[in-house]
């Protein structure tokens, strides 16, 4: 059976350079409730990353994407001088030296991945939505999450994937070929938005259509707790919903500011906020000795 | 050292199973901290307040909207689980529809020998508000007394004034030790004072007070204070988040709960008329946000408290769907976000989610010591 939620896992490292070379060597590893990711920096520049699925136990999978993440770079544990555990699985990291909210990671990576003239970062994860704002060294000002609720989330997008038999990589685009857009899909609950979307496929309404619906749905709900905090330029979205170009699209259509472009994977944001403030605490550590 | 405190806190039932059994008295449940408890403490009468369990429950459903606040169905079935049946009465002083909902309920379906509704006034801020209750107070006085069949005298409601007095004097004291640099308790031992207070017979827990008070001040237990919060909101005793919080490197040093400071900042002054004196306390004490207007008062009280505490963050919270503290909820955080006090709003239910609740309060915490995280 095809698994159209399947989101392709990924990692990279900079063949150009050579660990070896740099003095500070710093770890993030963020373990989401859906993806995880490890991200190693070398001097404060990105090195190497993954990004995997989070399995059902925690430790296993921070190893699992720390491992990938090092594979074939002769990049041992044991060189990583200092390593940041960040998202829901902060503290069931078992080789970080400190574990800090993915609120900060997040706020911190956006401020290297997109430059440090974000000022809002609107992180669409897996099970939750935070809503951040920062100053120009990526230091949290404030910030508002989501309760209780996947709905808008990368865990909903799955499930709707799932239903319409759409891959998931595929799901943004084709919820632009609309001719007009529907009316929002009333349930931003995933469970209710299922029922409410199979209704409206018995109705004959094409897939486009419906996805077109929740897709716009899912961005009305985070444009509401965007406005909870308000909105500072720049924005900038991380995670992996923004990846899908039916939500961001529909969302700075909403609010009436375009975020900056990714450079980078943007589910690695917490990673790599990760990987910043443990280059901070390394150089302190050593400066301390 | 807040052992016996904490005793009481938690096993309030059996404390007052006891004190009905040692003394032949009769408990009386109160909804609502308006409600005057001198009055049934002149006439020998224990009053308790009713709390929630914090568990999940399915028995209010038939009876109140799930829309109403999490608190007020939570106390609703603590009666309907006959969790209270050792009570003599109920009451309810009128403050807010949904807790006045749960004490209706509850007088329906676990009838009590007494019972009464005390027309507590909205209206705090008019100037006809202290006639108006001290004659409701009148009206109650005669029903407590036909009730208890004790004549309650001048003498009886002086001796429960200086009992009262003394306990919201000796909490006092002990909030005045959060003050120093380092405190010597805990926001979690602090709140189980006040609840306990709540619980037990006043002159007893004044004993307990002054027992405490006697040695807090030398109390040394290494503990980190770490940020300075305050804690500011609807009906709150869940001990269990204040302990997470303060696990997480601070502490709170202050409050403004009607389970902390509303509860007990205010003394009865003494009036040639005592039910007028009484009616004063209650008229001027620090306001629930349902009494709080034309003015807002009670803003500058928690700026007070903020200052003299030297807070450096507030947790802002409320019961969900509370909607008197709903409508303070925006003016309250803008009062402290001008002072620099930064605020961390959360809405409460019956249980709380502490992982989603963590990660807001590690995120929150790690905003003043961020600093440290930077190059």
């Amino acid at each position: 059976m095809t698994e159209y939620w399947r989101w392709k896992e990924t990692r990279w490292h900079d063949e150009d350079r050579d660990w070896r070379d740099g003095e500070l060597i710093t770890a993030g590893v963020d373990v989401g409730s859906v993806s995880s990711q490890a991200v190693v920096m070398v001097d404060g520049e990105l090195y190497a990353f993954s990004n995997m699925r989070t399995g059902s136990d925690s430790p296993e999978s921070a190893r699992k994407a720390m491992d990938w993440a090092i594979e074939g770079t002769g990049l041992t544990l044991d060189d990583v001088g200092f390593v940041v555990g960040t998202g829901y699985g902060r503290v069931n990291v078992p080789f970080s030296d400190k574990a800090i909210t993915e609120i900060a990671c997040h706020a911190r990576g956006a401020n290297y991945m997109y430059g440090p003239s974000v000022r809002t970062v609107l992180d669409m994860g897996g099970q939750d939505c935070k809503v951040i704002r920062c100053d120009e060294r990526g230091k949290v000002g404030a910030f508002v999450m989501n309760d209780k609720c996947a709905a808008g989330t990368g865990r909903g997008m799955e499930v709707f994937a799932d239903l319409l038999a759409i891959p998931i990589e595929e799901v943004g685009e084709l919820s632009l070929q609309v001719e007009e857009e529907p009316p929002p899909v009333s349930c931003t609950c995933v469970v209710f938005a299922k029922s409410e979307a199979t209704a409206l496929l018995r109705e004959g309404w094409p897939k486009s259509k419906v996805l077109a619906a929740y897709c716009s749905a899912m961005a009305h709900r985070v444009v509401t707790l965007l406005e909870q905090v308000g909105i500072e330029e720049d924005f900038a979205i991380t995670g992996g919903i923004a990846k899908n170009i039916g939500i961001v699209s529909r969302l700075e259509g909403e609010i009436g500011i375009k975020a900056l472009p990714a450079k980078f994977d943007t589910q690695i944001a917490g990673g790599v906020g990760g990987a910043l403030f443990a280059q901070s605490l390394l150089k302190k550590k050593l400066g301390a000795n | 050292m807040f052992e016996q405190l904490r005793d009481w806190e938690r096993n309030r039932h059996e404390y007052a199973k006891a004190w009905k059994e040692r003394t032949g008295g009769k408990v009386l449940g109160y909804f609502c901290t308006y409600v005057p408890e001198e009055i049934l403490h002149a006439a020998g009468v224990l009053p308790v307040r009713i709390l929630g369990s914090h568990e999940p429950q399915d028995v209010t459903e038939p009876h109140i909207f799930g829309m109403f606040c999490p608190f007020c169905r939570d106390c609703l079935a603590q009666g309907l689980k006959g969790r209270y049946d050792y009570l003599d009465g109920i009451m309810i002083a009128q403050s807010c529809l949904h807790i006045r909902q749960a004490y209706t309920s509850w007088e329906k379906h676990r009838p009590r020998e007494f019972s009464y509704y005390l027309c507590m006034p909205h209206h705090v801020q008019s100037r006809r508000a202290l006639p108006f209750l001290t004659g409701e107070l009148v009206q109650f006085k005669a029903a407590v007394e036909q009730w208890t069949g004790v004549t309650i005298t001048d003498d009886d409601l002086d001796g429960a004034i200086d009992v009262y007095n003394e306990n919201r004097r000796l909490m006092h004291a002990v909030y005045e030790l959060r003050k120093t640099e380092n405190p010597p308790l805990t926001g979690e031992e602090a709140m189980e004072m006040v609840i306990a207070s709540q619980m037990t017979d006043k002159a007893e827990h004044n004993e307990e007070l002054k027992r405490v008070l006697s040695e807090l001040p030398k109390r040394q237990d290494g503990r980190q204070t770490g940020v300075r919060l305050m804690i500011i909101g609807s009906e709150d005793d869940d001990t269990e988040f204040i302990n997470m919080v303060e696990s997480c490197g601070a502490t709170f040093v202050v409050d403004e709960h009607c389970t902390g400071t509303r509860y007990f900042w205010n003394e009865v002054e003494p009036r040639q008329n005592r039910l007028e004196a009484i009616a004063a306390r209650y008229i001027e004490r620090v306001p629930c946000p349902s009494k709080d207007w034309v003015e807002r008062t009670r803003i500058r009280h928690i700026l007070e408290l903020a200052r003299e505490w030297k807070v450096d963050g507030a947790v802002v919270m409320q019961q969900k769907f509370c909607d008197p503290h709903e409508i303070d909820t925006p003016a309250v955080r803008k009062a402290l976000e001008n002072e620099g006090i930064k605020t961390l709003f959360l809405e409460f239910d019956v249980t709380v989610p502490v992982g989603q609740f963590k990660v807001r309060v590690e995120a929150f915490l790690e905003m003043f010591a961020e600093e440290d995280l930077f190059d």
